[in-house]
Order: structure tokens, then sequence, then C-alpha cells
């Protein structure tokens, strides 16, 4: 019953901020319903079970939120320009790697501008592979995922890196009072991308191949260069991720970030951003992953086996794309909104 | 005078440029099937001579029949995923749907005898097929995204069912299928060709399978047709997961011994093998005896590389190496098809 009383109060912001147009309206609604579902989700865990809230865990919560969320962020933009990238896992093992390898003998900045430069050269690959040689995006990057697991895998040895520098360790887990500070960096980059996506000219281009590739191209504008650089952004994101995911497991090794794919693109989706592609929207991805950082947390709290994970996982993501082909399906009937 | 002589000189003109474009049209259908079979021959050809020459044992009669059998598991699966290419969708979750149907299917063999035990896993494939037919026609999601999802649901509830332990199948007939061998060739070997002439005669001669080469070239023109597309759409989602089942209980009898993490990544060869076969990802021609071929190429290339003792992860590398190949020729194919169609100058 308390957790129901909490949802009026979202509403009520939204109705003080709505400028006035129904449809700017509606869309903060829909935010603020995520985040409304978000809030009741978290003072139910924790009245269900006080530990929600204990010092440690609130941390855990953050930083898992975070690791999905950087990656969450590149993948946004991707699926603002309709194409989507199933190599996640790859391109962070393979960045995590270069982190355990390069640091024994550099600098901590050095290792993670190794793995960023890693990040920057498989997004590379990937964008060039759907660009250029023209594979549809979801199986070309399903080939990269596993081509990159392979060379992972091949650089390993199939074993696995330990992270040995306590530095390093210390400055990617290192928090700010109880906010880890990868979520600080989480938000930060949110932010960026939230800017690149809608204020930048770069972003207008991949909303435009987004909603319709020929238009896009017929309008001349640039969308070969624009479609390879969303993927190097987003690959830079996941590297990310990795250069923090290594900090937090202190080791890296191939299948650290398996089935990662998952997670990203579930957060992403069920932040709101359509898979059609052509809009995006990062305040939802920063609450998506939030809100499945909390259920993982609380299925865990609640001791309910960790395979019940894929199957939410799963059943989450296929429901909030059915509800957002209805709900799409209406808009097109309605005309052109 | 004048004028009939201009009529005759543009009805001519006419003639001439539809027997231009028809000689464009053969000439591209002649290079199409020259480059879709040239896509799976050659590499076979390439695999299967450097196999011979290079790796040792190669043509042992022990690992003739492994290759085989592995060939007919996979061979299978493909058959499925022509289908389901050709009509346009993807089907990711083939290997956790192949798991689950292989655990059922194993711990019911083990309470209710080897028959009982296939039909159930065959039923539970077909089951989950027809949940990812569902979610694409009922609720409207899209093919890669609905079996992405489900792939990471079917993967739960193996793992689930499984409990994390491996199934131990009590049974010998039910392992012995797999061993066994009919006129010296391998029985799934034989039940893989059974099923691919099927398919073959249900994609080639029935109405299904002009209904899926319709549905897939352009699921609009199939509507206005009045072909039920969603019906089509299902009924392929269907039979590839029912597809899958019958290879996962394949592969029980075969391994004697199931768990839930079994088939991980089996979506990718499936695909590979359809794509190499020669059906375009773009929809609208499915090849199962190209599917057949590449099963067979797949398997030589893992157990060559088995053989040669190299490391498994580099057979992700070859994996990975081989379907960027194949949906680069797929893409060329494509494109020299539409080049041809529109002549030179266009």
């Amino acid at each position: 019953m308390t957790a129901i009383d909490t949802t009026p109060a979202p509403t009520g912001v939204a109705n003080d901020q709505g400028p006035g147009r129904l449809q700017t309206v509606l869309h903060f609604a829909s935010r603020q319903y995520l985040v409304a579902v978000l809030v009741v989700l978290a003072v139910a865990v924790g009245i269900a079970k006080p530990s929600f809230w204990g010092g440690g865990n609130i941390e855990n919560v953050l930083f898992q939120a975070s690791l999905v969320g950087l990656a969450a962020c590149g993948m946004t933009l991707l699926i603002a320009g309709g194409l989507l990238d199933l190599s996640v896992g790859g391109v962070i093992a393979v960045s995590a790697i270069a982190i355990g390898t390069v640091l024994p003998s550099t600098t901590i900045g050095g290792a993670i501008v190794v793995a960023l430069a890693i990040g920057v050269g498989l997004g590379l690959v990937n964008g060039l592979l759907v660009t250029y040689v023209r594979i549809a995006p979801f199986i070309a990057t399903l080939g990269t995922l596993y081509l990159f697991l392979g060379l992972a895998f091949i650089w390993t040895s199939g074993k696995v890196v330990p992270i040995t520098s306590s530095n390093y360790r210390a400055a990617t887990t290192e928090t700010i009072g109880r906010v880890p500070y990868v979520f600080l960096v989480f938000l930060v980059v949110a932010v960026a991308a939230y800017l690149l996506l809608s204020r930048t000219h770069f972003g207008r281009t991949v909303r435009a191949f987004g909603s319709n590739e020929r238009a896009a191209v017929l309008a001349g504008l640039p969308v070969a260069r624009a479609k390879v650089l969303v993927f190097v952004v987003a690959g830079l994101c996941f590297a990310l991720s990795g250069v923090f995911m290594a900090g937090r497991l202190s080791s890296a090794e191939g299948n650290m970030a398996m089935g990662f794919e998952m997670d990203v693109i579930a957060a992403v989706v069920v932040g709101g951003t359509a898979l059609r592609g052509g809009r995006g929207t990062m305040f939802g991805t920063v609450v998506g992953s939030l809100l499945f950082a909390v259920l993982a947390n609380a299925l865990n709290l609640l001791g309910v086996a960790s395979y019940w994970q894929y199957v939410l996982t799963g059943t989450v993501l296929v429901v909030a794309i059915a509800i957002g082909a209805r709900r799409s399906a209406a808009a097109e009937v309605r005309g052109a909104g | 005078m004048t004028e009939t002589v201009t009529t005759l000189t543009a009805e001519e003109l006419v003639a001439a440029e539809r027997d231009r474009s028809a000689e464009r049209a053969r000439r591209a259908d002649q290079r199409r099937r020259l480059l879709q079979n040239s896509g799976v021959l050659v590499p076979f050809l390439i695999v299967l001579v450097v196999g011979v020459a290079v790796v040792p044992n190669f043509v042992s009669s022990s690992n003739v029949t492994n290759m085989l059998v592995n060939a007919a598991i996979l061979a299978i699966v493909g058959y499925g995923m022509t289908l389901v290419i050709a009509v346009r969708g993807i089907d990711l979750s083939v290997g956790s749907a192949q798991a689950l149907a292989a655990c059922v299917a194993a711990s019911v063999v083990n309470s209710a005898g080897p028959f009982v035990g296939a039909l159930v896993g065959i039923l539970v494939g077909a089951g989950l097929g027809a949940v990812n037919g569902l979610l694409v026609t009922q609720a409207r999601v899209p093919g890669f995204i609905a079996t992405l999802s489900t792939m990471s649901v079917f993967r739960g509830l193996v793992l689930l069912f499984t409990g994390g332990a491996p199934i131990m199948i009590a049974s010998a007939g039910f392992k012995d299928v797999a061993t066994s061998s009919l006129l010296g060739v391998p029985t799934p070997f034989v039940i893989a060709v059974l099923a691919g002439g099927g398919m073959w005669f249900a994609l080639e001669r029935m109405r299904f399978g002009k209904h899926v080469v319709a549905v897939g070239g352009s699921p609009e023109a199939a509507v206005d047709t009045g072909i039920g597309v969603n019906r089509v759409l299902l009924r392929a989602y269907l039979i590839a997961g029912a597809s899958a089942g019958v290879g996962g209980v394949l592969l029980a009898s075969q391994l004697g011994v199931v768990n839930g993490s079994i088939s991980t990544g089996l979506e990718l060869q499936a695909i590979a093998i359809v794509v190499l076969g020669g059906t375009s990802m773009a929809g609208g021609r499915g090849n199962i005896v190209g599917t057949f071929v590449a099963a067979l190429l797949l398997a030589m290339i893992n157990s060559g590389l088995n053989l040669l003792n190299v490391p498994s992860f580099y057979q992700y590398v070859a994996l990975g190496l081989l379907l960027i190949f194949a949906l680069s020729i797929d893409g060329a194919q494509r494109a020299a098809v539409r080049r041809m169609l529109e002549g030179r100058h266009s």
C-alpha cells in the first residue's frame, strides 16, 4: 500500500513542468511512469528486505546499473540510428584483457587509454562491416561477437588475467559518500550522449537515417560517415564499461561479459527507445539501467535462483517491445503525429 | 507511309528491348546461380582436399562417422533456419531451444522410455518454435529481438529444469541411435538426408514453399495476393523449433549425457551454414541443398581444427570469419544481380 502512495508524486511533477504541448506532456508522463515503477520497486524491495538500503548493497546496485548503463549509452545512440550491436560482450572482454595485460608496465591512465583505443578500433570494424560490406547490423555484430571473443580467448589462452595493481582497483571502485565514482562517470557520459544525440549535427544525422535512411541519403546527409562514427562511439562506451568491470572483478577473461548485450539492449528498450530508430531517450536509458539493477538485486536478496534472471530479462524485453509495437501501431493510425 | 514505318520500328524497338531485358535477366540468374553455388562448393572442395591431404586421420572411419553425425545434427537445425530466413525472419533461439529439448528428452527417456522421450523432445522444440512464431505474428515483435529474448528465456528455463546438473541417459537403446548405421551410413545422417528431401519437396514443389517465397520476397505483396502471411510465418518458426527439437534429441543420443549449457552459440553456426548455402538474408529464396552442403563443410572445418589440436577458441574465430565471408558473398551476389537487371547505364 505504501508502495502505491508514491505513484502520484512524479505525475504531479509532470503536470507542473509540462510546457503545454500535449505530446511533450505525454512523453514526459511516460518517462515518469518508468520512474514511478522504479520507485515502487525500490520501496517494495526495501520493505521486504530492509538490507536493500544497507550501506554496501545500494553501492552495489548503483555500480551494477552504471556498468550496464555506460554500455547502454552507446547502444541508445545505435538504436536511435536504427542499428544494433550484439558484440558488447566481446568488446568489453578484449578491452578489459588489454588493461590486465598492459597494466604492470604502464600507468593507470595509459592502460585506460589503451582499452578505450581498442574499443574505438573494434567499433570501427563493426561500423565498416555494416556500412561498407552492407551486412545487417545484428548479424554482422553477432559474427564479430564471436570473432572478438575468440581473439580474447586466444590472447589469454583461455586463462584469467588478474589485475594486480591495487591502485587501479581502488581508482575504479572508489566511492564518494555512498555513490560510486563510476555512477558519476555514467551520468556524465549519459549527459554527453544526450547532447551528442539531440544538440549536434552528428546526432541529427543519426536520428535522420534512423527514421528513414533513404531520405537521409537523398537529403545529402553524410550517412555512411555518421554510421561508422556511431559504431565507434558505441565501441568507446562499451570499452569504458569494460574499464570499470575489470576493476570491479579485479580480473579479466574472455567470458567476463557473456550475455551482457541482452542486459544492455533490455535497459535501452525498457527505457523507451524504440527499436525502429529515429529517436532515443538517454533519461529513459538511465532509468532502465537502474530498474534492471534493482530487479536483479531484489532477486538476489530474495534468494531466487540466478537462472530466473535469464528468464526475467528476456520476458521483460519482449513484453516492452510488444507494448511499444502496439503503441506505435496506434500512433500510425492517428496519422503523422 | 512514314507513320506505319515508325510504328513498326517502335514495336520492333520494344520487342528488341524486351528480348534484351529477358536476356539480361537470364544472365543475371545464371550469374546468381554461379555465385550461389560457388559460394559453398568452392570452400567445400578446398576444405575437403586440404583436410584429406594435411590433416592426420581425417578420413579414418571413426572420424568420418563423427563428422557425418555432427553435420547431420547441424543440417537438421539448418533446415528450419533456412525456412525462417527465407521468410525474412531469423531464429536466434535455436541453441537454447535445442538444449531445452535435449534435456527434457533425456529426462523423459529415463522415466518413460526412448520413443516417448524422442517424441516429447521434438514436441518441446515445436512448442518453443510456436512461442517464437506467436511473438512475431501476434505480438508484432521483430523476429531477431523476439528470438534474442527467447534465447535468454529458454536458456534460463533449461538451467532451471536441470538445476545446473548434468542428466545421464540410462537407456542404451536411445544412445545407440546416434552410433548405429543403416547400410554403412550413420542413422542421423540418413535422417538428415530424408528430412532434407522432405524440406526440399515442401519448399520447391508444394504450395507452402511458394507461399514462403512470396512472403519472403515481399510481405506486402503476399498480403495483397491473399496469402495468410501470419500462418506462413507461424509455421516457419514452428518448423524451426521442431527441427531444433529433432537436433536436440539426436544430440542427446550422441552425447549420452546432457546439461543446461549445451548448444551455446548454435544459432551462429546455423545462420552461417544457411547463408553460406546460398539462402539470401534478404528473404524470398531458400536453398536446402546448399544448407546441407554447408553443414558438411562446417563439420569438416571443426573436425579438422580438432584433429590438428588447434585450441577450441580458434573455432570461434573461424566461425565468425566464415559467417562474415558468407554474408559478404550474399551482399555481392545481390549487388551483381541488381547491376545485371538494371543494365550498365543506370
